[in-house]
């Protein structure tokens, strides 16, 4: 109990601090009263008496200080005044103050926003009620040593199979119930509108306790057997825009691919499902095989597929929940031999699965180093302004320090200072941030290249964890600031500060120089060493933009439509789908203006790949290859030569035959120095014989380097094919006549047609939005470290005006003078700059992914970064120079 | 030694509540003025006894009918001597031990 009298003391004395000051005083009255009495009573004159009690008492400040001390709270004691100093500061200097706040401002503002969506996807819990009680169970899969056991993977490998499913949810003891559900299903609603949406068991919305707005979600019986079931429940956003919020939905009949569903009810609106993208519907999981005919998912064993999220029963932590769940993992192994599972428990978030937050975090640790190296930077920036102030208030704190002021009481009252300036800054950041990103991200959001019905289901409105994480931020840089300015500010030798005061500017000021300059010097260099980084990372990234948008992708992407359908979705058997393709193009052929029609599995930069490996002999290292199955007309009709050998017959590839041509890269990387032609391949299990060499074209993806082979569409990939058109002039509508006549074939057939240029206007869309934001963020970085060097060096120059002013009078040359300056100055930036490229390069290969072949040493980046560098040092140093030396030297000296 | 003042404070309000002078003036009395505890010493220990819950601490009229602060030991505050007392008797007994070695 004694921490309660403890803490109830503590708050008295803070809010009854005068009552507790008045007692110490009459305290120490009553004792100096009874020392004075006792000196008498030693027979000591009454002036005696009374000059020793109060020698005996020493320093009243000092002393009061120090009881004060002991109660505790002294520092929340100082905070009142210390914060109505630090205000007096700032408003003393209002300049300075407007620009240290903006800087910090910026700074804290970019990482609070960043952080703003890294928590919506990855710290918040879904928006449900009890939302901490939910989890996500993840199931890892491994063999035993020396058996070689493999799994069907859909999405995710710690999905589950519906039997493993089963188990989890019948033989758990510590849920309240565990739903499964297979996201990201891609379908058409009613054959007209792309739509996506969920599979679910049938006490998913039941787990996640929500209600529906609208009707009923699913009934136990609807997922009893595989194909029971046809029902649906929509989201509040496909509702809407879909039906126009008509009640009168539920019970309508609606088509999703080819399935006729019943509406049963609508989500409420503030729930899109439990991944980032927005779920447009729900069915039950035994309707599987309406979204993908050719797989029976339900009925194999071996095949991952369904997410897991489990409601805790109350009482029960989630590690006894992962010890309950592991036992029947356990049971598990006995499903197949050499199988060792184990399962993990973690809280339930958007960003629970596995893959996707592999994706979200690489990328996230890459903006992140980049907005916190800004954050550095404008920290650097005050710390170097503050130290410049320091030296101009070594008097006051020597002074201060002389009368018995301790010195961790200054630093505390020059940190507050700092503090105040800092949670302006990050008030401002964040208030600004929260305004600002969830249009920022729309706007990134808009310009990548998504397709129209993904919509994200994050909410970016700021929450506590913003301001909490604002918060924390903004008194880690106030320190980060601070700090140094303040511990020398205080590190001061008494007599010489004194002194300096005595005859200001003299000795002491010329000897105070080196200390402070020191300090700016190596602050300017690490400012300029983050600038650096900031600014190759950025140069790079335009230089890869660059590369996108002068690109010869090495094939004509001009008026040719691209069609996509997914006969293999729609349950055609590679028979079917061989003749419909075969009268697919030729009724395609035959409409006016087109010239030319292909197909191929993948399409030029669609952002699909294919991958395989294929062997010179049995036994040979496998090269690693992707690959397209292609028409004979996929050549022509791209632009593609044939450079060697000759181009698919037609014969070929109705029937499939074992002929390959290969990208003439390719084939000098399989076989250097050698004709490919007529040699052999070992892939997909058979001997395949080259037959052409085609020209190099970038088709996977602009910049890539990887092997490519082309096989004969033959009837095995028929049913993932897809079609090219080539028109004879510009045709805006093109696409839709195909689209028309294909529907002409089967009208419920889902299907999109789009030029063949939007792939590319994709690509060139994600290097753009990644290259502004690398642009935006150095620019910054330069901004912030041009106001730090020219800070440093009007700073230097203000110190030694004296100086100047002497070596003029003695005749050095105005420019002479100004070299000096200027040279003294570039020396941080030179090293700083040095050490940003020499760091920048250690960690350069982690761009490489969005470099689109430029190298991440390119030597045109690596000499310009630094030339734009360091003219805009030399201009930032100069400018400050010149002034100070526009003044009369003799006046400079005469001020002294 | 540091901690030893807080001791001492607290051994000579062990048995009776008496003010901060009159703490001075038993500590110099009974050390036979060996120990001088200076204010500058005294009450920032004492109210620092008092923040940690060891004394209480009431205004009571003195036998000259003036005010003072007594400072009385609270029941932690003389479990907390008991410990302290004997920790510094073992101790010292370990260092007459060393420093008496044949």
């Amino acid at each position: 109990m004694r921490w309660i009298t403890i803490l109830d003391r503590r708050c008295r004395a803070l809010l009854r601090r005068g009552v507790a000051e008045r007692g110490l005083e009459a305290e120490l009255g009553f004792h100096r009263e009874r020392q004075i009495a006792a000196n008498l009573a030693e027979g000591m004159p009454l002036a005696e008496a009374r000059r020793q009690a109060a020698l005996d008492f020493g320093g009243v400040e000092g002393f009061t200080e120090a009881a004060r001390e002991a109660r505790g709270l002294a520092w929340v004691h100082d905070l009142v005044p210390d914060l109505r100093f630090g205000l007096r500061l700032l408003r003393r200097s209002p300049g300075f103050s407007a620009f240290a706040v903006l800087t910090l401002a910026l700074g804290i503002g970019i990482n609070v926003a960043l952080f703003t969506v890294l928590c919506a996807a990855a710290l918040r819990p879904l928006p449900v009620p009890k939302a901490e009680r939910l989890v996500t169970v993840a199931q890892h899969l491994a063999s035993t040593p020396g058996a070689d056991f493999s799994r069907n993977v859909h999405d995710d490998p710690t999905f589950v199979s519906w039997l493993e499913y089963r188990r989890y949810a019948a033989e758990n003891r510590s849920l309240g119930g565990l739903a499964a559900y297979s996201p990201f299903v891609d379908t058409t609603l009613d054959n007209r509108a792309p739509i996506l949406g969920t599979m679910t068991s049938c006490n998913y919305f039941a787990v996640l306790g929500i209600r529906p707005a609208l009707g009923r979600f699913f009934a136990p019986d609807e997922c009893a057997t595989a194909g029971a079931g046809a029902v649906a429940v929509l989201s509040d956003a496909v509702w809407r825009r879909e039906f126009a919020g008509e009640r009168g939905v539920l019970g309508r009949t609606i088509v999703l691919n080819r399935t006729p569903f019943t509406v049963i009810g609508v989500a409420p609106p503030g729930f899109a499902g439990t991944v980032p993208v927005a779920s447009g519907f729900w069915a039950p999981l035994t309707m599987q095989r309406a979204f993908s005919p050719n797989f029976n998912f339900i009925g194999d064993p071996n095949q991952s597929w369904l997410a897991l999220l489990g409601r805790l029963k109350p009482g029960v932590s989630m590690a006894r929940a992962a010890a309950d769940l592991n036992v029947v993992a356990a049971r598990m192994n006995a499903l197949q031999p050499g199988r060792r599972t184990s399962v993990a428990l973690a809280g339930a978030t958007y960003l629970a699965m596995p893959s996707l937050r592999s994706a979200v975090s690489s990328a996230s640790v890459l903006i992140l180093a980049a907005v916190a190296l800004v954050l550095l930077l404008a920290c650097a920036n005050l710390a170097g302004f503050l130290l410049a102030r320091a030296e101009g208030r070594r008097k006051e704190v020597a002074v201060r320090l002389a009368l018995g002021a301790r010195r961790g009481r200054l630093i505390r009252q020059l940190l507050t200072e700092s503090v105040l300036i800092a949670a302006l800054g990050g008030f401002a950041g964040a208030l600004a941030a929260s305004f600002a990103t969830p249009a920022l991200f729309h706007l990134a959001m808009s310009h990548l290249p998504i397709a129209p019905e993904f919509h994200f289901t994050l909410r970016l409105a700021p929450d506590w964890r913003t301001w909490l994480y604002a918060f924390a931020i903004a008194l880690l840089t106030a320190i980060a600031f601070g700090l140094a300015p303040a511990l020398r500010a205080t590190r001061t030798e008494l007599t010489e500060a004194m002194k300096s005061g005595a005859a200001p500017g003299q000795t002491a000021a010329l000897r105070a120089k080196p200390g402070a300059g020191r300090w700016q010097r190596r602050l300017v260099g690490a400012q300029v060493a983050a600038c650096m980084i900031l600014l190759l990372a950025a140069g790079l990234l335009l230089r890869g933009l660059g590369r996108v948008l002068r690109a010869d992708p090495g094939f004509q992407l001009a008026n040719v439509a691209a069609v996509k359908y997914d006969l293999a979705g729609a349950g055609y058997t590679p028979a079917r789908a061989q003749a419909f393709q075969q009268q697919l193009a030729s009724r395609v052929a035959a409409l006016p203006g087109v010239s030319a029609v292909a197909q191929a599995t993948l399409l030029p930069l669609g952002g699909s790949h294919d991958l395989t490996g294929v062997r010179t002999a049995t036994g040979a290292p496998s090269h690693p290859v992707e690959y397209n199955s292609v028409s004979p007309s996929f050549f022509p009709l791209l632009g593609i030569a044939i450079q060697h050998g000759r181009n698919f017959t037609t014969v070929e590839a109705e029937s499939g035959a074992h002929v390959l041509i290969l990208a003439r890269s390719t084939a000098q990387r399989i076989w250097p120095g050698q004709d490919a032609v007529g040699k052999t391949l070992d892939g997909w299990g058979a001997e395949w014989r080259v037959v052409g060499i085609a020209a190099d074209a970038q088709v996977a993806g602009l910049g890539s380097t990887t092997s490519y082979i082309y096989r004969p569409a033959g009837p095995d990939p028929a049913a993932d094919l897809k079609m090219l058109v080539r028109s004879r002039g510009a045709s805006a509508t093109l696409p839709q006549e195909v689209a028309a006549t294909a529907r002409a074939l089967d009208p419920s057939l889902p299907l999109t047609a789009a030029p063949l240029a939007a792939n590319l206007a994709a690509t060139e869309a994600l290097a753009k939005v990644v290259s502004a934001l690398a642009a935006v963020l150095g620019g910054l970085a330069l901004l912030l470290a041009v106001i730090g060097i020219y800070g440093m060096v009007a700073y230097a120059a203000s110190l030694r005006g004296r100086e100047i002013g002497i070596r003029m009078a003695l005749g050095a040359g105005r420019g002479e003078v100004l070299a000096l300056v200027v040279r003294q100055a570039l020396a941080p930036v030179l090293w700083g700059a040095a050490l940003g490229m020499a760091g920048f390069a250690a960690v350069a290969l982690a761009l490489t992914g969005v470099l689109y072949g430029v190298s991440p040493w390119d030597p045109v980046a690596f000499t310009a970064m630094p030339l734009l560098l360091l003219s805009v040092a030399l201009l930032a140093s100069y400018l400050p120079a010149r002034r100070a030396l526009a003044g009369d030297p003799v006046a400079v000296l005469r001020c002294d | 030694m540091p901690g030893t003042l807080d001791l001492l404070i607290l051994r000579t309000l062990a048995p009776e509540p008496l003010h901060g002078w009159g703490i001075a003036q038993r500590i110099r009395l009974v050390s036979q003025s060996a120990l001088q505890v200076g204010q500058g010493a005294l009450y920032p220990a004492l109210h620092r006894l008092y923040a940690q819950g060891w004394v209480r601490a009431e205004w009571r009229g003195t036998e000259h009918n003036r005010q003072a602060r007594y400072y009385a030991l609270t029941r932690a505050g003389r479990k907390h001597l008991e410990r302290e007392q004997a920790q510094w008797e073992r101790l010292s007994a370990a260092i007459g031990l060393v420093l008496n070695q044949e």
